[in-house]
């Protein structure tokens, strides 16, 4: 079954992203909004993670999240809260890393 | 909160009637706390309570229905460990009941 | 057929709620019968460690509650391997008989469930 996570946590100084990219399986997706965005902005650790993670199609960021916190956004798909409720049905599950 | 007598001793209990002070258990006690409920201790009672103090004292919480069943079966054999046995010994409520009797805290998971 | 659930527990013990409340839902779940797995993650294998002295933060012993977990019908327990190592716990020496998984096991563990939360 296939699973759609979800961060809200900023990456610096916890775990979650790196677990989370550790754990993902091959059909799943990562959902990044609230401070996890910041996992987007270019030259940081995070997004080399990300980068090196290769999830092309399956990244996606709430763009509303992304722009006010000014980061840029050059690897996640943008989706606002539509396509965020898209994402949580087209995937069996959702796993929200509280 | 009401007060039950032991002997000359006064013992406070919460509005479902457990014990407040956990410590304030005792043989004389469960008996009282039995009459309350209107049931005579029996062996079967007896053998069942000392097995929740020992869930209790390995496990540090008390065991809803299914857990005390299966810890009864594991300890006392199937013959005790099920759910008519434990039933009719503590009418109906074995988790509840038995735990109040035994004097430990309400079982957390209990509806 | 309930749907199964994997508890995903990554906080330590004795910092916050978190750890208790993976516990609570873990405990509630099995007395209710349903199909419930538990995985520590990060942080969460410090529940597993060896020893600890929870009176002396006057906490209720969480690792005898956790011992709780095959009774309340609980038997799929899981530990990281990686959060193990980073964290020099040896799978051998832990309070609680879990089996312990690579990345690869984890993410087949995840995709197994039908439901998971990562408290």
């Amino acid at each position: 079954m296939t699973t759609l996570h979800v961060i809200a946590h900023s990456p610096f100084g916890d775990e979650r992203l790196a677990s989370c990219l550790r754990l993902l399986g091959t059909d799943d997706a990562l959902l990044l909004c609230g401070d996890a965005v910041y996992a987007l902005r270019s030259g940081s650790e995070p997004h080399r993670q990300l980068q090196a993670a290769g999830l092309a199609q399956r990244l996606f960021a709430l763009d509303e999240d992304v722009q006010a916190r000014a980061v840029g956004n050059d690897l996640a798909k943008a989706v606002d809260y539509a396509g965020f409720v898209e994402l949580s049905l087209h995937y069996d599950k959702v796993n929200s890393w509280l | 909160m009401s007060t039950l007598n032991v002997g000359d001793q006064a013992i406070a209990l919460d509005k479902d009637g457990f014990l407040v002070d956990l410590q304030d258990w005792s043989h004389a006690a469960a008996e009282a706390l039995a009459e309350r409920e209107g049931i005579p201790l029996t062996a079967d009672h007896w053998e069942i309570l000392e097995l929740l103090r020992q869930f209790y004292q390995e496990y540090q919480l008390s065991p809803a229905t299914r857990p005390l069943i299966k810890y009864t079966a594991m300890k006392l054999g199937p013959e005790k460990g099920n759910s008519p046995h434990l039933n009719r010994l503590f009418n109906g409520t074995p988790a509840k009941l038995a735990a109040k009797l035994a004097g430990l805290p309400k079982p957390t998971n209990c509806i | 057929m309930a749907k199964s659930l994997l508890i995903i527990s990554r906080q330590a013990p004795w910092n916050g709620p978190s750890a208790r409340e993976a516990l609570d839902i873990a405990l509630a779940g099995g007395a209710f019968d349903l199909p419930l797995g538990m995985l520590f993650l990060d942080d969460g294998v410090f529940q597993l460690a060896p020893g600890q002295q929870p009176t002396a933060v006057q906490q209720k012993n969480l690792a005898a509650n956790l011992q709780a977990l095959p009774m309340f019908g609980v038997e799929e327990l899981f530990a990281c391997s990686h959060s193990l190592t980073r964290r020099g716990l040896a799978a051998d020496t832990l309070a609680l008989p879990v089996q312990v998984l690579d990345d690869a096991a984890l993410a087949a563990l995840i995709a197994r469930f039908d439901q998971v939360v990562t408290l």
